[in-house]
């Protein structure tokens, strides 16, 4: 009995576990103060793509960072 | 973005670069820039994971939520815009030109 129990209890824990991952997953926006998640992305100019992080400004200047929701939208 | 276009001028004077951010491709955003006339990097999140890290996915567009941060030169966050205060960057603009003012 004490075995089945234990067994029991290690299955419940094993198939928990995923939950609680997934549970996890989405990252709450950083407040006011935080440390910005850096980032590093392309964009395209006329030579081609470039390359830009948000570590290459620190200590040389403020970043605005706008997120906009797609191109050929308004503001 | 075409309002932040109109005080990059002032934005540039306090130090700061201006980066637009969506998921769209970088074609996509350089034809967009091209025809609002939008001369600082519009960058391309790709799958959305810059999106996600900063937690502004949302599930109604498929698509990053509109959101400016300002982001100081210590890589710390000074003022956030959400949703529609985000389309009048004035708050940003206002709080970039604070620390000059100090000096």
């Amino acid at each position: 009995m004490k075995r089945l129990l234990f067994t029991l209890t290690l299955m419940c824990a094993v198939l928990s576990y995923p939950l609680a991952g997934a549970n996890k997953e989405p990252a709450t926006m950083p407040k006011v103060g935080d440390l910005a998640p850096d980032f590093k992305l392309q964009y395209l100019d006329e030579h081609g793509l470039k390359d830009v992080s948000l570590a290459q400004y620190r200590g040389k200047k403020q970043v605005v960072l706008a997120f906009y929701i797609f191109a050929f939208t308004g503001g | 973005m075409k309002n932040f276009q109109a005080n990059l001028k002032k934005l540039e004077a306090t130090d700061t670069q201006v980066l637009g951010v969506s998921m769209d491709s970088p074609f996509a955003n350089k034809a967009f820039a091209d025809s609002i006339g939008v001369t600082f990097p519009l960058l391309s999140d790709w799958g959305g994971e810059t999106t996600h890290k900063y937690g502004i996915y949302s599930d109604k567009y498929k698509a990053a939520k509109r959101v400016n941060f300002l982001i100081g030169k210590d890589g710390k966050i000074l003022e956030e815009q959400v949703d529609d205060a985000a389309i009048d960057p004035s708050k940003i603009v206002d709080a970039c030109e604070r620390p000059k003012l100090k000096q």
